[in-house]
């Protein structure tokens, strides 16, 4: 049996047609950011084995369809497939894993160009602008967005595919470039 | 080394210079940590040659690798040249190492991305807005309420039902009755006033006789909510 806190957030997650809050969950149905919490990690383990999931990015939570049953779903919707060529794909993965960064952490790791990769991308809403970074001409930083999390059928980034080589075997980029930035 | 603006070319299936050098150590079956890049440049060249005219920005992208090899290649086979090396190029072997490690991780991971694009299992979530609805939520009781209400009213007289001529009803008469209940009870409700069967004549001819006395200022009249009955009061002398 599932907590009536968790049944009343799934009610208003349900009507909503956007990502919801935790902190205007807690609003509407009178409780603490933290019993929310509690009701969304027993709602989201509630769902396992049905046609439901609960992803969030980062504190914004959603109901979505289950990445199994995409293809019925995508039948009655008439959606078509996402196509994304290797080179964005790439851009993509640096962008999904290191995020916010900036064209040039993106152009440092590709050793390429990513202009046209980072403006394909953005037209597909797949990565967004989040703001800027505090150095030098204030590069613009990107993030993923919903449309990645659900294109993908990723329930959230902690869902991200894990790598073989894990994430501490390398510097992160920002390390590397304050070391580069220091000595020079 | 990179341009400003153009579209992305693919190189001969290399999306970049990196893609190509990591593209020749697994071809050659080699481990990117022990590999002496140096030993790649030979190569690497080779592939460049065989290249068909490029976009200038990709070719100097690739060239500028090139160069690295090359200079790894002298520095390992001739080691007096370290030092000089090292004060005009700051990207030494395990630089290279570590960006091609890098790019690697990136690969495998855009490679798993590009899998689950593929497999198609995706989410949805639910499209369209919230519904306009009416502004208070709906009340089974209200309704109930609402409906016997309906059926009382539909069960009382009908004015062409009743013998009662028009004459009977005068504002003039019933403002001095209403005056005279007012004066004795202190208070009384609207339908108290109209009494069990009213008609609609007598609920008008009733309705302005109050709204007299409320503008002679002889009675208070209130309402708590919408459709409530109406509280008569007499107004206390001043």
């Amino acid at each position: 049996m599932r907590s009536g806190l968790a049944n009343a957030v799934e009610s208003v997650l349900f009507v909503a047609e956007k990502p919801v809050s935790r902190a205007e969950l807690a609003r509407v149905v009178g409780a603490t950011p933290k019993q929310v919490e509690t009701a969304l990690t027993e709602l989201a383990a509630s769902y396992q084995g049905t046609g439901l999931r609960l992803a969030h990015d980062g504190d914004d939570w959603q109901l979505v369809t289950a990445p199994e049953h995409a293809a019925h779903v995508a039948a009655y919707l008439g959606a078509d497939r996402l196509r994304v060529s290797p080179a964005s794909l790439e851009t993509l993965a640096i962008i999904a894993y290191r995020q916010p960064v900036t064209r040039a952490d993106v152009e440092s790791i590709r050793g390429v160009n990513c202009d046209q990769t980072i403006y394909t991308l953005m037209q597909r809403r797949l990565i967004e602008e989040r703001g800027r970074r505090e150095a030098p001409g204030r590069p613009i930083l990107y993030g993923t967005t919903w449309e990645f999390l659900e294109c993908f059928g990723l329930s959230s980034l902690d869902d991200l595919p894990r790598a073989l080589t894990p994430e501490g075997a390398i510097p992160a980029i920002g390390e590397r470039d304050a070391v580069g930035d220091g000595s020079a | 080394m990179l341009g400003p603006e153009g579209p992305h070319v693919t190189v001969e299936g290399f999306d970049g210079p990196l893609d190509l050098l990591l593209e020749l150590v697994e071809e050659k079956k080699l481990d990117i940590l022990t590999v002496r890049l140096g030993e790649l440049a030979d190569a690497y060249l080779a592939r460049i040659r065989a290249l068909d005219a490029l976009p200038a920005d990709e070719v100097s992208a690739f060239l500028a690798l090139a160069s690295r090899l090359v200079l790894l290649k002298a520095r390992s086979l001739l080691p007096s040249l370290i030092p000089l090396a090292e004060t005009d190029e700051g990207e030494s072997e395990e630089d290279l190492r570590a960006r091609l490690l890098e790019y690697a991780v990136v690969r495998e991971r855009a490679g798993a991305l590009g899998d689950r694009l593929r497999s198609g299992e995706r989410g949805f979530h639910r499209e369209g807005g919230t519904p306009e609805l009416p502004p208070r939520g709906g009340e089974v009781l209200a309704l109930a309420a609402a409906w016997s209400k309906v059926l009382a009213l539909a069960s009382r007289p009908r004015e062409e039902g009743v013998v009662a001529p028009g004459e009977r009803y005068s504002v003039e008469e019933r403002t001095a009755e209403i005056e005279a209940i007012v004066a004795e009870h202190a208070q009384v409700t609207f339908t108290e006033l109209l009494s069990t069967e009213p008609t609609l004549g007598w609920a008008v001819v009733t309705f302005i006789a109050l709204l007299d006395l409320y503008r002679r200022s002889v009675i208070d009249l209130e309402q708590s909510e919408l459709f409530a009955d109406i509280l008569i009061r007499r107004k206390q002398a001043a």
